[in-house]
């Protein structure tokens, strides 16, 4: 049984944004979902941690032979407790919206 | 957990719900299909097909030794699409399951063609095969990822 409630960290707009681009695939490149979102890297990044802080986000970093600096590709996921939050959260929307 | 115990307002609650959807729609319209990538699940199959040109069907019949490496080849290629789209997929979807069991299935009969037609002697038709496994393979993998990507959307 899904439990609604509302969640602070989530409840932010690009938060819930990032959360609901995440929810439905196994990982996305920090890159792909700075273009989907169109937002900079730093915006990007700071909610990222905010994500992390709370236990929501798992991020993963690994070497791209396309790239001779030292920058990795990140691959950003969310963690079991960011699923549920996510979708307790979309519930609550989903009660108060008077939608299924 | 921090909770907010007022929650938004109705007109709210549909923006943010409508937000989600809309970064899907623009996340799976920005994934392109890596056909060279694709192209490599191609080569493979035709690999996979082709080996069958160099076998003696009948009793002294021994299954070409290629299957467990085309398989090792074909998970380096989907290591290779992930790292080049940036998306890793948690489902692909039923329209995608089904471009892929045609995969496996016309790949199967390609094959039993192609040792029926070395049973005949016709080792040069092997091309045809061969060829054949290369365009289907492709293609079916083209329409799987399109669909997986199209799924996105809906998810």
């Amino acid at each position: 049984m899904l439990k609604a409630h509302f969640d602070d960290v989530i409840h932010a707009p690009l938060r819930l944004r990032i959360c609901g681009l995440l929810r439905p695939v196994d990982r996305l490149d920090f890159a792909v979902l700075r273009t989907a979102l169109e937002v900079s890297d730093a915006t990007l990044s700071k909610h990222l941690r905010t994500l992390a802080e709370a236990g929501y986000l798992v991020s993963d970093k690994m070497a791209s032979a396309e790239r001779g600096d030292a920058r990795r590709v990140m691959w950003l996921s969310l963690s079991g407790s960011g699923r549920a939050a996510l979708d307790g959260y979309l519930q609550a929307l989903r009660d108060i919206a008077g939608t299924l | 957990m921090e909770t907010n115990s007022h929650g938004p307002s109705r007109d709210e609650a549909l923006h943010a719900l409508a937000g989600p959807s809309a970064d899907r729609a623009r996340l799976a319209e920005g994934i392109r299909v890596p056909w060279s990538l694709l192209a490599g699940f191609g080569a493979v199959a035709a690999w996979w097909v082709g080996a069958a040109g160099g076998t003696a069907p009948g009793e002294d019949y021994d299954r070409p030794a290629v299957g467990g490496l085309a398989l090792a080849v074909a998970l380096v290629i989907i290591y290779l699409i992930q790292r080049e789209t940036g998306v890793r997929f948690a489902s692909m979807g039923w329209q995608a399951g089904m471009a892929v069991t045609g995969v496996v299935a016309g790949c199967l009969v390609l094959f039993s063609v192609s040792l029926g037609l070395v049973a005949f002697g016709l080792h040069w038709a092997v091309i045809a095969t061969t060829v054949l496994a290369f365009g289907l393979t492709t293609w079916l993998t083209g329409v799987a990822y399109r669909s997986a990507a199209r799924d996105l959307r809906h998810a």
